[in-house]
């Protein structure tokens, strides 16, 4: 069974297709619970987790800690849900918070700019000029999102597997197609892909726990073994190693871990 | 009966799932094949005819008058073909120009970047970082392509119904995904999205013929209505419009030609019909 992403603008059925997916296949639909689940675990507002997920880092807040920390957590939490698999996640950058893992499908949706304008005025009850400008300053600030924090375009297709325009193409259309394709061999949770899917929860945990003192920290972890990366020279790796062997007891499925001072982060480390 | 139009940032790719897709609904392939018919008809070497479509676009010129009507003359072939129904295209830009047909079902396939890298590599004999680099390039020269001739980004997801990254997919899973869109009841044709292909078939063979003598027109059709604009300096405009009017007259399909030409400098429209 499969994890499937579904990124959306803001308006374009996106949501409508991942409940009719999830409930067509039996799956869990989580998009705000992710949120909540962070806020509980790590005890931040909902709404401070809510603006670091959507607005775009400004650039005093690039330099600060506190995004980074805030999207540490929203990812440890989406790891642990999606670890338990048969998840349907539509919500921002998904398929870039679990980048890595085999067994995900990840899909946008999209559609004409025109008709999410419609959408919008006959729910928010707001005139045409209005509702237009709000969506595009929506979608202009999803893509700064995405380029200050991961350094990619979310309107590129590369990044995901289907790309569904809601147009000639309904919700129960673009369902039926993710249905299909969810249940595609490359999408089952092998053996290979639920480790990998153990060590991004485990790395994610790792990260969660360094974040707020060290934000330049990056983790990897195979098998239960993390590498922790800090760009930071030598003089704390000291400090990092004490607390490297205090989480190792508290956090489960970690085997061994390591400090590595003075060097950059591998790509695939969260 | 509907058609699939297959665009790709890989050649070899894209049309091993055309052909696949032909196959299995029992549709008519349309590909590069059809490029000696638009040579004859329109008496432009197949050779300039691929390197239109191939080659970056030229912004001046002779070089850039050439490829714009072989462009031109690849276009009103592949719509006359696709009149036909039931075909799968690729490779002949199609994306671009079968715009606003209802029953046409527009597909992107995007490759997996690192088979495409490593064929790259091995063809161009570069290394892989090399590979990356040219690809991108390509990319790049691609997309300002598709801008310069047809004012679209062919890399905007927008533009099509469906675009599958085969990262993940296989190719016959593919072309399952494809024919279960297609088979749905929006991509039948219908009377209006018929006489909406006619149209723009008219209209680019109409175009395809005067690009030789009048590179700047632009043709419109609606039923046997054709309406040609262009641009003339207030002295020639009797004389263009005339000249416009006799050989399009000429052409089948036509039941009525208006020739609009503008005045290059005030553009102020005059009106010949």
């Amino acid at each position: 069974m499969a994890i499937i992403t579904i990124s959306r603008g803001s308006y374009s059925k996106g949501k409508e297709v991942a409940e009719e997916v999830a409930s067509a296949l039996g799956y869990e639909c989580v998009s705000r619970e992710v949120l909540l689940d962070a806020s509980d675990r790590f005890n931040i507002p909902e709404m401070r987790l809510v603006r670091a997920i959507h607005d775009a880092p400004s650039i005093l807040e690039r330099l600060g800690r506190e995004k980074q920390a805030y999207i540490a957590y929203i990812r440890c939490a989406l790891a642990r849900r999606a670890r338990k698999d048969n998840v349907v996640y539509h919500g921002l950058a998904g398929h870039l918070l679990l980048k890595g893992i085999p067994h995900v499908l990840k899909v946008r949706i999209i559609s004409d700019l025109e008709d999410r304008v419609k959408s919008e005025m006959e729910r928010e009850r707001m005139n045409e000029q209005e509702a237009r400008s709000l969506i595009l300053r929506d979608d202009e600030e999803r893509r700064r999102w995405t380029r200050t924090l991961f350094g990619l375009d979310p309107w590129d297709s590369a990044l995901y597997d289907l790309v569904l325009h809601i147009r000639k193409l309904t919700v129960a259309d673009a369902a039926a197609l993710i249905c299909k394709a969810a249940k595609l061999k490359q999408f089952e949770t092998t053996r290979e892909a639920r480790q990998k899917m153990d060590d991004l929860v485990v790395a994610c945990e790792v990260k969660a726990a360094f974040v707020e003192e060290y934000t330049d920290v990056g983790v990897v972890c195979e098998f239960g073994n993390v590498l922790i990366y800090c760009k930071s020279g030598e003089r704390i790796e000291h400090k990092l190693q004490e607390k490297a062997k205090k989480l190792t007891r508290e956090i489960s499925g970690v085997h061994h871990m390591e400090v590595h001072c003075g060097i950059p982060a591998p790509a695939r480390a969260v | 009966m509907s058609m699939i139009i297959i665009s790709s940032d890989s050649n070899e790719k894209g049309e091993e799932i055309a052909h696949t897709t032909a196959r299995t609904l029992n549709y008519t392939f349309l590909g590069r094949d059809l490029l000696p018919v638009a040579a004859s008809r329109y008496g432009i070497p197949q050779e300039k005819l691929e390197w239109a479509l191939e080659a970056p676009p030229r912004s001046w010129g002779g070089a850039a008058r050439l490829q714009r009507r072989a462009l031109s003359s690849i276009q009103a072939t592949t719509l006359g073909a696709l009149l036909a129904d039931n075909a799968v295209c690729h490779g002949l830009a199609a994306h671009l120009y079968v715009v606003g047909i209802s029953h046409a079902l527009r597909v992107r396939i995007l490759a997996d970047p690192t088979e495409l890298e490593r064929e790259m590599s091995e063809n161009q004999a570069v290394a892989l970082e090399k590979s990356r680099i040219l690809l991108d390039r390509r990319r790049r020269v691609r997309q300002r392509w598709s801008l310069t001739f047809f004012q679209i980004d062919e890399t905007d997801p927008s533009r099509y119904d469906l675009v599958i990254n085969l990262s993940q997919i296989v190719t016959e899973e593919a072309v399952k995904i494809i024919a279960q869109t297609v088979a749905h009841r929006r991509f039948a044709a219908m009377t209006y999205s018929l006489k909406c292909l006619r149209d723009a078939e008219l209209a680019s063979r109409v175009s395809a013929g005067l690009l030789e003598k009048f590179p700047k027109v632009k043709v419109r059709a609606d039923g046997g209505t054709v309406i040609v604009e262009t641009k003339g300096t207030r002295f020639n405009k009797m004389k263009r419009a005339a000249a416009i009017k006799a050989q399009v007259q000429g052409i089948e399909g036509v039941e009525y030609v208006e020739v609009h030409v503008k005045n290059g400098l005030s553009k102020k429209s005059a009106t010949d019909s």
